[in-house]
């Protein structure tokens, strides 16, 4: 889920970006310290949105930089348990698939896809169910729900979220739609009856 | 006493130049015209001409 928060931190603007503009430059160093850094608590942050307020500088001795306690907004990405999210797969391997879903990727179990059996196609790199031949293939759109998390604050990209579409309500769009189709129609039949 | 520069102790004078001269010697840009080479100097200059943007806070 995605958020907007408001955070205070203290800025160094070292001693060359003193002649500039203060707070672009302020707002300069905090983008070049936090974006894209992973904080367990907080997720990951996505962007500096705006500086809000900001303290006099004050120097310390032995350091050329001043140093400004700011107030700023920022917005961040934090996977939340049993959150539904809607990606796109973005590989396909032999184990499942990995799907897109913001700033990260979910990893997809074959085991968690659906309640049949599915099976690796290995030429069309996709994945085929053994009765239905539905298949899950790169570039499709899926509604998945996130059921495990761990997040790596040294390496963001090395966190791992896991996700299962073996509810109702979730799968690739275009199954969703189907089943909504049938339940459709079998409401019509029922009223025909 | 109507100068800025006069409202300063001389430990506070030391620490203006000190920290205005560090700034100066890191790359800072310099905000008076001078001959000067050694960023001592031009600190001392700049705090003569009272263009250094620092202030003392002093505990009351």
């Amino acid at each position: 889920m995605y958020t907007k928060i408001r955070a205070i931190d203290v800025v160094r603007v070292p001693p060359e970006r003193l002649g500039d503009e203060l707070r672009p430059t302020v707002k300069e160093v905090l983008q070049d310290n936090l974006e894209g850094r992973m904080d367990k608590k907080i997720g990951m942050v996505i962007a500096i949105l705006d500086v809000v307020d900001m303290k006099e500088g004050r120097i310390i001795i032995g350091d050329s930089g001043v140093y400004y306690e700011t107030v700023f907004d920022m917005l961040v990405f934090k996977p939340k348990m049993q959150e539904i999210v809607e990606g796109e797969v973005v590989e396909i391997v032999a184990f499942g698939a990995f799907v897109a879903i913001g700033p990260l990727d979910g990893l997809l179990h074959i085991s968690q896809i659906t309640d049949e059996y599915i099976s690796y196609d290995e030429k069309g790199e996709k994945l085929v169910t053994k009765d239905t031949g539905k298949t899950l293939g790169e570039g499709d759109k899926l509604r998945a729900r996130i059921v495990a998390i761990s997040l790596n604050e040294m390496d963001p990209g090395d966190s791992k979220i896991g996700l299962t579409m073996r509810q109702p309500g979730l799968g690739k769009l275009e199954w969703i739609e189907e089943e909504r189709e049938k339940e459709k129609k079998g409401e019509q039949e029922k009223i025909n009856r | 006493m109507t100068e800025k520069r006069d409202k300063y102790t001389k430990y506070e004078k030391a620490r203006i130049i000190g920290a205005r001269a560090l700034q100066i010697a890191a790359g800072a840009p310099v905000l008076i015209r001078t001959e000067e080479i050694d960023p001592i100097e031009i600190a001392m200059e700049e705090f003569e001409s009272g263009n250094i943007p620092i202030t003392v806070k002093r505990k009351k």
